[in-house]
């Protein structure tokens, strides 16, 4: 029991499985003064060995702002022990300056064939009538299957982790075709929020918005690891914009064209949009749209705290701040979670997405 | 070039707004604000549109202008500003933000009366919206005091300021009071309507910006729990108590003497509270579908139309030397600027009889006071007790019945009173309550009153603005009450009751319930 306490002394208390809720209620017992408050049920799943304890800190974070019973997952597929181990403990943060107001967490860690008992041991612990979020972490696994994601509200993942999202982005359309329950956030998406917002700001002016028929080029500067965001957003311009696809293939195969995707306006006008990776860049660090003498642009500088909107045309400029998505993950989600909501917009561009990341691919 | 963007711009919607935000767009514009060197300008107007930028909802390209009397450059007006953003602001105080949004806002110097004022305002404004292109919008927020609404309502009707050009709005808000009476404020709305058309005119009343007076229609209609029991069958009483623990201090004395609890809170804040509550679910949650079933409540308030009613159902009173949260306060007749010889009430409590089908019998309780213990507004609903065959009095009878409480502030919530069994072998049952806290459960704080109001002003959306009628309709019932109180010969006059500053007001007021069977909620 000690050396647990060494091995996760984030985790807080070890306990039997089979005596979770007896310790969690000792646990309030403890101390009067503290209110525990939970709207939702929030997994945490990661097959990264070392996570238990990373998230149990995002956990402490992300409690803050969002009262939730947090359940930790932390598998090892490939171990050959089979184990099961809990640990218990509350979050607590100070409302308003004296309230205490807390947030349960049960750790757990599966090795081995105990990787099977997953779902009727961690979501025996679920408080009840409320929504259950996963947050899934890294590739999607073996056990994210129709016994699994029957039982999630809300799932929520990053497109960035994976090594091909093509795939996997498959196999989320297959879940949702079977848990139709299941509302999904790319927190990818999420990524771009505050963009797509700069930009409708922008559009707004009714200058912008006259001057959308003739956009013509469009660009967007992204991190490497961010393509699918950058994509996301491009998806999601042409889809609210009206443009059809284009040309896509005539591009690729022209080579200083690389990283580009034409499409058609309504007007039927040419509409070239180009991706740009740069190590530098923010997630997405720039979202450029040009046509005649108009730019209409929302830029993010890497490590500003405000995204700069800015509309220029002839006789008139304007330049704006505008908030920021935050970076990291746990924060990206706590946003996320903030706007709830069904995220029909996502769904809306998925299928335009998947169009682009299949062009894409298929070069 | 740019005027033919413009013309074809008129009736494009924007693409990319779709399910970014569940409001109506708030649309760019130039706000002008008259008093704008005043208290309210500086503690809320400035830093709640401040924080609307930090959020990135305020729509690019607003400018605002104050408008007042004394001497200052932009840059002085900025610095005056920034000095309390400082201090206020829900969000902090951030340079980058503050510096960009700072370059929006200007200073117009100019006295209210001065009709070259408003001539050189209207030139500054065409200035504004050349330099910006795009439309002219322009939403004028009346943050003086009340006496000189009519004069800047006139001015800005005879500068042209008050007519749009095509495809652009112009707005006006208007700040409490809204008149003192029902004929200064009929007044007042001949003169904002000959102005502005009414669906340009917004009344503020911050009360309804709150978030709980906004969840107040969620709770009742998002929930198929309660309404079905929102009725006298199963409700006996409502109270409405807006409690505060200040007095008079900081000058407030001068204006409140004037005015009085009635005026100053009930008339707007605490009717509109319980038209809420009292309500019909509307037809849709339009401005107007809202609008329409709240100005039923109040047409349906039965009238204390002579003073003996009055007396009967209506409690003044003025707080005498006391203690406040431990501190010794003097009365109000010795507070700073009130008359010694004051007649104005401190406190009041109301029993209020709706006349619907739905409320038949059901009083509705309202109280107010300066000097009170605490501050708190809330809202608690009565319900009837069960029959009493099987809790009878051999069990100890029932520990009072159901209470469903809406906390309007500070900790905003609701919680709901429940019978519970207490554990033992003998059958004993005593209160319980469910409790839910705004803050506990999001973390998140919720954006200033202001904030809300002024972004759905830009937006065109009325619902959380009081309505012509809603106003004339809580004034006509208000007036008698003041009537009663001050136009009647002395001593056919209602008393004024006296209670201990930091007591929870006079005795009459309790008489007032027991009368009833009922008591004021122990806060
Ligand atoms: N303060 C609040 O928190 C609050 C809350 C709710 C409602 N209200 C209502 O809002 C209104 C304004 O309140 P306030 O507290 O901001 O008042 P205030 O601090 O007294 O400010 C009055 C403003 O009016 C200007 N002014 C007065 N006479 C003028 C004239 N002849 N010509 C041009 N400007 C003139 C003053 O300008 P100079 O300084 O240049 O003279 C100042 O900017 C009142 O109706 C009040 O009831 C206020």
């Amino acid at each position: 029991m000690s050396e647990t306490l060494e091995m996760h002394p984030e985790l807080g208390r070890e306990v039997e499985i089979g005596s979770i809720d007896r310790e969690l209620h000792q646990l309030w017992a403890e101390d009067e003064a503290r209110t525990n408050a939970s709207l939702i049920n929030l997994a945490v799943y990661s097959e990264r060995p070392g996570a238990l304890e990373e998230n149990s800190r995002t956990i402490r974070e992300l409690t803050r702002e969002h009262a939730c019973r947090a359940l930790l997952i932390g598998i090892d597929r490939d171990a050959g022990k089979t184990s099961i181990r809990a640990w218990i403990t509350a979050h607590c943060h100070l409302s308003h300056g004296h309230k205490s107001v807390c947030c349960e967490q049960i750790a757990f860690a599966l090795t081995g064939r105990a990787t099977g008992r997953l779902r009727n041991t961690v979501f025996a612990h679920l408080n009840s009538d409320l929504p259950m979020v996963v947050w899934w972490q890294g590739e999607l696994s073996p056990i994210f299957s129709e016994r699994f994601h029957g039982l999630i509200d809300r799932f929520v993942f990053d497109s960035a982790e994976w090594r091909d999202p093509r795939e996997s982005f498959g196999r989320i359309e297959e879940a949702m075709e079977h848990s139709r329950q299941m509302i999904i956030h790319d927190l990818a998406w999420s990524r771009s929020h505050q963009m797509r917002v700069s930009l409708a700001a922008l559009f707004d002016d009714p200058v912008a918005q006259a001057a959308l028929p003739a956009i013509d080029r469009v660009e967007i500067v992204h991190h490497p690891d961010q393509h699918c965001a950058a994509l996301q957003l491009l998806a999601w311009l042409a889809v609210q914009a009206g443009w059809r696809d284009g040309l896509e293939l005539d591009l690729a195969l022209s080579g200083e064209s690389r990283g580009g995707y034409s499409f058609e306006n309504q007007g039927g006008v040419p509409v070239v949009a180009t991706l740009k990776a740069d190590p530098q860049s923010a997630a997405v660090g720039a979202l450029v749209l040009r046509g005649g003498e108009v730019t209409v642009e929302v830029r993010h500088e890497a490590g500003a705290r405000f995204l700069t909107r800015r509309l220029e045309a002839p006789g008139h400029a304007m330049e704006a701040p505008g908030p920021v998505d935050p970076v990291a993950p746990a924060e990206v989600l706590g946003e996320q979670l903030s706007r709830g909501g069904r995220n029909r917009l996502f769904l809306k561009i998925l299928p335009r997405f998947m169009r682009l990341l299949a062009g894409r691919e298929d070069r | 070039m740019r005027g033919d963007w413009r013309n074809r711009a008129e009736h494009m919607t924007n693409p990319f707004r779709e399910d970014l935000v569940s409001r109506s767009t708030p649309e760019p514009c130039t706000v002008v604000i008259f008093g704008a060197t005043g208290d309210l300008t500086h503690r809320k107007l400035v830093p709640a549109l401040y924080n609307l930028a930090v959020d990135g909802e305020l729509p690019p390209g607003v400018k605002i202008l104050g408008f007042a009397r004394r001497d200052k450059s932009d840059e002085e007006f900025r610095t005056g500003l920034e000095d309390l953003n400082r201090k206020v602001s829900r969000s902090g105080h951030d340079e980058e933000v503050w510096g960009s949004f700072v370059q929006n806002i200007h200073y117009h110097r100019s006295e209210f009366g001065d009709a070259d004022g408003y001539k050189r305002l209207a030139e500054r404004l065409d200035e504004i919206d050349r330099e910006r292109g795009g439309k002219g919008n322009r939403l004028f927020y009346v943050a003086s005091a009340p006496e000189f609404f009519d004069d800047i309502l006139e001015h800005l009707k005879d500068a042209g300021l008050n007519a749009c050009r095509e495809g652009c709005w112009s707005r006006v808000i208007v700040e409490k009071p809204f008149g003192t009476d029902l004929a200064t404020a009929q007044h007042l709305n001949e003169v904002v309507n000959r102005t502005f058309e009414e669906k340009d005119t917004y009344r503020i009343d911050h009360y309804l910006g709150k978030e709980t007076a906004q969840n107040l229609m969620v709770l009742r209609f998002a929930n198929a729990i309660f309404e079905p029991l929102w009725n006298h069958r199963f409700i006996d009483q409502i109270q409405i108590t807006c409690s505060e623990n200040l007095g008079m201090e900081g000058g407030r004395g001068g204006y409140y003497d004037k005015s009085g609890a009635l005026r100053d809170m009930v008339q707007n804040h605490l009717l509109q509270l319980l038209s809420l509550v009292a309500m019909e679910p509307p037809t849709d949650l339009s401005a107007d579908g809202v609008r329409d079933e709240k100005v039923k409540v109040l047409r349906s308030l039965r009238q204390w139309d002579t003073p003996e009613k009055v007396a009967d159902n209506v409690v003044r009173g003025q707080y005498v030397a006391g203690h406040v949260d431990g501190r010794s306060v003097p009365g109000y007749r010795e507070e700073d600027r009130v008359d010694p010889e004051s007649m104005t009430e401190s406190y009041v409590a109301l029993r209020l009889l709706v006349d619907t089908w739905r409320w038949s019998g059901v009083p509705f309780y309202i109280r107010m006071g300066k000097r009170l213990p605490k501050k708190a507004t809330e809202i608690s609903v009565h319900f009837k007790s069960p029959p009493d065959v099987l809790f009878s009095a051999a069990h100890g009878g029932l520990p009072g019945s159901n209470v469903l409480v809406i906390r309007i502030q500070p900790d905003e919530g609701i919680s709901l009173r429940m019978v519970s069994k207490m554990p033992g072998t003998s059958l004993r049952l005593e209160p319980v309550k469910m409790d839910f806290h705004y803050a506990t459960s999001f973390g998140k704080s919720s954006p200033e009153a202001y904030e809300r109001l002024l972004l759905d002003a830009m937006a065109g959306d009325a619902t959380l603005f009081a309505r012509r009628d809603e106003v004339e309709e809580a004034w006509r019932f208000i007036d008698h009450i003041e009537r009663a109180w001050h136009d009647v010969p002395g001593d056919q006059q209602p008393a004024m009751a006296e209670f201990v500053a930091g007591s929870w007001g006079p005795k009459e007021a309790d008489d007032l319930l027991r009368a009833d069977g009922h008591a004021w909620r122990r806060l």
